[in-house]
């Protein structure tokens, strides 16, 4: 046997043992130390080239040649072995992070908007896209914004219908009172347009707080209105109806039926109250309807032209709608809370259920 | 008001169902809040002919009945009733049916014995609020006949919510009149008949000075007469229409009343002496009420009197001692006009209320004075005998009965509803009584003398509308200027963001709880006539409603609250003069107390601590672009010193953090510490709109030192040292550590300061920050004589 075929020789069981324990090699680290075993610096396939020197200068390209392929062979190899090793151990890391992702998330603690709140911010929001202007006004008021100007004088039955709170006063004072009703904002807005020299159009929404005297299951001594009027040439009864109709559809998201009915309220001629088809049962009847498939939800009308002249509008030039809605009864319907006292208990279960923070 | 369906039917024939006339009568603007039927409520029920009666074998107060209502078998009855015996006739609830109060009748064994069906009580019939017994019917009732139609129940009975302007509404002929006027029917004469006058009764003598007041008063005397009972029919209207019987003479006038819109009035003759005078009360006057009050009278009321005392006050109610009893013989009867304010004001005054005042306050048909009056005489003299004077008449009947005149421009209507008038509706108003005419655009109105209401264009184009049908008008929306809309309110949604849950509490609180945060300086506002000492004085802080929800929710299982409240405080602004000026301050509170988290899988539950909250109103406020700073206040009532502090934004006071004082939170159950902030909203100014600033462009260098100082030192100062030591280039510091344990001396405590440099031209070096670091140490030892740890 010639030196170049033992050498052969040598570098093919070389090969042969290098590939089965790239095989066998258990993970990275010792397919690492393989490499430099074979192919490091010291390593066997270096010992084997020192073999190259002894061997004849004719065969030294021959082997040379059969060396570099032996080397090729192994690095590729170890570069396969080390690819697949790199998945597999990625597959194992994976397998030992794996988690419970049905546990629950970290979180901050969830607050909740009064559903009050929900109500009055969706409610201006719609009349102020409409074009409506926000005003507000003080809850402690006088008899002449909260009845003497909206045509309720003295000695009027409506006034006794008002359960008025009233503040201590001495005698020969007139006792201030909380508003019964958002409506002293449309005087005010009205006065102040006209007395900053200014006139009418005037489209206002006035939410805020009111008071009444009674207290009972279906009563709050506070609750919340919103008040909403336009002053302007010709402003008819049939816009009263387009307004309500729009703002009732897109509170409720749904095309709702409107019907009204004559009343009489003091400061509007003509007055109505206005019914909406029943939210609950689509009209058909039931216990929130009384069987009738209408649900009163607000009181309406054109202004009274006594209460245009109290703020020194000419009711000759000029007319008006207004209407007062309950906030707590919109919100109600909306969402089917069946006991207004639930919005003044403040129980954090209902609070949280029925708040969203937006 | 109650309004018996069959009544209205004696003003007007119609043939349309109960629900239809409910329905026209909303439409026609007068509210029908329920139909009641109390004949087919007890259909079902028949009269019974008890055959035979024994007791019951196993119970002592049961009775076994036998009893007849006209089918092939009688019915066996278990009954635990008393009163009947054997003969007697009876209501009998037969199988099916159901009662008024819920019950429904069944086929049953009570101790063994079959039950077919259920002796019925008047109150079980629904006709009565209670009974002691069944109801023994009279011996000729037909045996089997429904009980419904013998007794003959109404078949229904309106309840109406009439509106304050329409007192003409208030009897079956007023709301006849506008159905009538609606079906195109013609309205049946009242009972105007002539009286049987008997010129020997004398006619009484009136004087009337208060004539404003009472612009028309009539009287008649009626002699000899016996006051007996009503009659059944009588009695079972009044009671349908929700009027208690009284006696013959008082229920007629009830009767009068309730048919045609009149109140009236009737004295017993010879309680009174002398003249009948209408005149304005004397101070020191007093009046015995009907029910029984003695009201001392106000100068200036106006009262029917005679020579020697009140007897009437005008319009409201009578007097005790005069009025007609069973013993009456002579009486004398009123029917008058008074003026409507003054009968608001008066019954106003003494707290009083009767279906009489309701009538005047809303304004009655001055038409229907005569009518009544005669219809109530005829009445009284058929049922009760007796002989009439002629009637003494003050006033000037024409005047009031003279229709007003209108003169309207048609289109104004049209534009004013936003739809055209056809001339048909002219028609419908012609009907209830309006005098329309109409010439082009021109229109002229004379209004009925039952029309107070009715006075303006106004007025005129409700009448349209109503005849019209809201339901015929358009919708429509204007054209809407476009306006310069008012920034949203975040606030409160602000602090929803941060974890809060927002409560509305009622603005007035208890004097006792106002005491809690806020001295009594005599600016309190005070409620006269407040639901109870709990809600009497408007809050001057909104805490007290936070820690009652507090209570209110921990009581209910929770282990710990963050609230929000925004709304209004209240006060006077000169305590000398409460009512004069006082000031509404838009504010924004918190409450946080207990747990603010329960345990997780992450980490266990931590109990809300002073910087939880004092952190939530920090970054309220930087939300809206605002710095605070905070000052410790020791002072603040009602919270802990040491633990409190003023919140300032710029200059100025806006509000308070701080712990509530623990005996405080004791008072309110709550077994947590409790922590409140409370911001003024009218104090903060907006923020400022943000300026662009480059991004740096060089990098910052970070270091820390860690300084032992004296307990009790603020960091707030030492940072404000640090920082004005670092100079220009310091971009940040804060506190990183806070260490009072094992190593640090008593009354010492460690505070670990970062600092940051950065630079905006160039790379800062070593040098630098060493620099920088040495300046601050200096500066803080000196200042805080403080030591150096590392």
């Amino acid at each position: 046997m010639s030196e170049i075929d033992s050498l052969k020789g040598e570098l093919q069981r070389l090969q042969e043992k290098a590939l089965a324990s790239f095989k066998n090699a258990a993970d990275l680290n010792a397919l690492q130390e393989l490499r430099v075993t074979y192919l490091g610096k010291k390593g066997e396939l270096t010992h084997v080239l020192k073999g190259v020197g002894k061997l004849p200068p004719q065969d030294r390209p021959v082997i040379g040649q059969f060396v570099n392929a032996t080397k090729t062979a192994l690095a590729e190899a170890l570069d396969s072995a080390e690819a697949l090793l790199a998945v597999k151990e990625k597959e194992q890391r994976i397998e030992a992070e794996r988690i419970d992702i049905t546990l629950s998330g970290r979180t901050s603690p969830r607050g909740a908007l009064h559903p009050v709140q929900q109500g009055l911010n969706e409610m201006t929001a719609i009349f102020s896209q409409m074009g409506f202007e926000i005003s507000e006004g003080p809850e402690i008021e006088d008899e002449f914004h909260n009845f003497d100007a909206l045509n309720i004088p003295q000695e009027h039955p409506a006034r006794a219908m008002h359960d008025t709170f009233f503040f201590e006063a001495s005698d020969e004072q007139q006792a201030k009172l909380l508003r019964t009703h958002t409506s002293p904002v449309q005087i005010r807005a009205m006065k102040n347009c006209v007395e900053s020299g200014g006139e009418p159009p005037l489209a206002v929404v006035a939410p805020g707080r009111v008071y009444r005297c009674d207290y009972d299951v279906t009563h709050s001594p506070m609750f919340h209105q919103v008040e909403v009027f336009k002053v302007d040439k010709d402003v008819s009864l049939a816009h009263l109806k387009g307004v309500l109709k729009h703002f009732l559809s897109a509170y409720f998201e749904k095309e709702i039926d409107i019907r009204l009915r004559p009343h009489y309220f003091p400061f509007t001629e003509p007055s109505a109250e206005v019914d909406i088809g029943c939210v609950f049962c689509a009209a058909k009847g039931c216990r929130v309807c009384k069987g009738s498939g209408w649900v009163e939800v607000l009181g309406s009308g054109m202004i009274h032209p006594n209460v245009l002249k109290s703020v020194g509008i000419d009711s000759e030039i000029y007319s008006g709608f207004a209407f007062g809605l309950g906030v707590e009864r919109l919100v109600m319907l909306k969402h089917g809370i069946p006991d207004l006292r639930l919005f003044f208990e403040n129980d954090m279960r209902f609070l949280r259920r029925m708040g969203v923070s937006k | 008001m109650k309004i018996p369906f069959s009544w209205l039917k004696e003003h007007v024939f119609f043939k349309q169902s109960v629900q239809q006339v409910a329905d026209d009568l909303v439409r026609l603007g007068h509210e029908v809040e329920s139909i009641e039927q109390p004949r087919s409520a007890v259909k079902g029920v028949r009269v019974g002919h008890i055959l035979s009666m024994e007791s019951h074998p196993d119970a002592d107060k049961l009775h076994l009945l036998n009893i007849d209502i006209a089918e092939d078998e009688p019915l066996g009855i278990v009954c635990g009733a008393s009163n009947m015996a054997v003969g007697d006739k009876i209501p009998v609830a037969t199988v099916g049916t159901s009662l008024p109060n819920g019950m429904k009748i069944k086929k049953g064994k009570i101790r063994g014995q079959v039950s077919f069906g259920m002796c019925c009580s008047e109150a079980e019939l629904g006709l009565a609020e209670d009974a002691a017994g069944l109801l023994i019917l009279p011996t000729d009732a037909p045996i089997g006949m429904e009980v419904g139609e013998y007794l003959a129940l109404e078949e229904a009975v309106l309840d109406l919510d009439i509106t304050p302007n329409r007192g003409d509404c208030m009897s079956a002929r007023g709301l006849a009149r506008d159905l009538a006027a609606d079906y195109d029917l013609p309205l049946i004469n009242a009972g105007d008949d002539d009286v049987a006058v008997d010129g020997a009764v004398a006619v009484p003598s009136v004087q009337v000075s208060a004539s404003d007041d009472c612009p028309l008063y009539m009287a008649r005397r009626i002699e000899g007469v016996s006051v007996a009972d009503s009659p059944d029919w009588m009695q079972a209207r009044l009671i349908a229409a929700g009027q208690r019987p009284v006696n013959g003479v008082v229920d007629v006038l009830n009767y009068t009343m309730l048919d045609l819109g009149q109140p009236m009035h009737a004295f017993d003759a010879d309680t009174l002496s002398g003249d009948i005078c209408v005149r304005a009360t004397q101070a020191g006057e007093s009046f015995k009420a009907l029910d029984g009050r003695d009201i001392a009278l106000h100068a200036g009321n106006v009262v029917i009197a005679d020579d020697a005392k009140v007897i009437a006050l005008a319009g409201i109610m009578g007097s005790e001692d005069t009025g007609v009893t069973e013993k009456t013989t002579n009486i004398i009867l009123e029917s008058a006009a008074f003026r409507a304010a003054l009968i608001s004001t008066t019954r106003r005054t003494y707290g009083l209320v009767s279906e009489s005042s309701m009538r005047f306050e809303r304004g009655v048909d001055p038409a229907m004075i005569a009518v009544a009056m005669n219809q109530a005489s005829t009445m009284i003299m058929d049922l009760f005998g007796g002989k009439a004077s002629d009637i003494s008449v003050t006033g000037d009947v024409e005047g009031l009965v003279k229709a007003k005149t209108i003169h309207i421009d048609m289109q104004r209507i049209e534009s004013r509803l936003g739809i055209d008038v056809p001339e048909k509706f002219d028609d419908v108003l012609s009907r209830m009584g309006f005098g329309i005419q109409r010439d082009g655009n021109s229109l002229t109105v004379d209004v009925p003398s039952h029309r107070h209401d009715v006075s303006l264009f106004e007025d005129i184009s409700e009448e349209y509308a109503r005849v019209i049908g809201f339901d015929a008008i358009p919708e429509v929306l204007p054209s809407l200027a476009t306006i310069n809309p008012r920034k949203v309110d975040t606030a409160i949604s602000s602090a929803v963001e941060l974890g809060f849950v927002q409560v509305i509490n009622y603005a007035f609180i208890s004097a006792d709880e106002q005491r809690l945060f806020v001295e009594d300086d005599g600016k309190d506002l005070v409620l006269q006539n407040p639901i109870s000492a709990d809600m009497s004085v408007m809050r001057r802080s909104v805490w007290t409603g936070l820690l009652n929800t507090a209570k209110y929710n921990m009581n209910r299982q929770q282990a710990g609250v963050a609230l929000v409240e925004q709304g209004r405080i209240y006060a006077a602004i000169d305590a000398n003069n409460p009512n004069e000026e006082h000031r509404e301050t838009n504010v924004i509170a918190w409450l946080m107390a207990g747990e603010l988290e329960s345990d997780t899988w992450y980490g266990k539950a931590r109990k809300a601590d002073f910087f939880d909250l004092k952190g939530a109103v920090e970054s309220w406020l930087s939300n809206r672009g605002l710095t605070a700073r905070f000052m410790a206040d020791d002072e603040a009532l009602g919270l802990q010193a040491g633990q409190t502090a003023k919140v300032f934004v710029g200059k100025s006071v806006v509000g308070y953090v701080g712990k509530v004082d623990t005996d405080l939170a004791d008072g309110f159950d709550i077994d947590a510490d409790v922590f409140v902030a409370q911001v003024n909203l009218d104090a903060l100014h907006k923020g400022k709109t943000l300026k662009f600033q480059p991004i740096p462009e060089f990098p910052s260098i970070e270091r820390d030192l860690v300084f032992l100082f004296e307990r009790g030192t603020e960091s707030e100062a030492v940072l404000q040292t640090a920082k004005r030591a670092a100079g220009q280039s310091c971009i940040d510091v804060r506190i990183f550590d806070l260490y009072d344990g094992k190593g640090v001396p008593e009354g010492k405590v460690s505070l670990g300061i970062r600092f940051a440099l950065q630079d905006a031209k160039r790379t800062l070096t070593q040098e630098d920050s060493d620099k920088a670091m040495q300046t601050i140490i200096d500066a803080v030892v000196r200042k805080f004589n403080a030591e150096l740890r590392g």
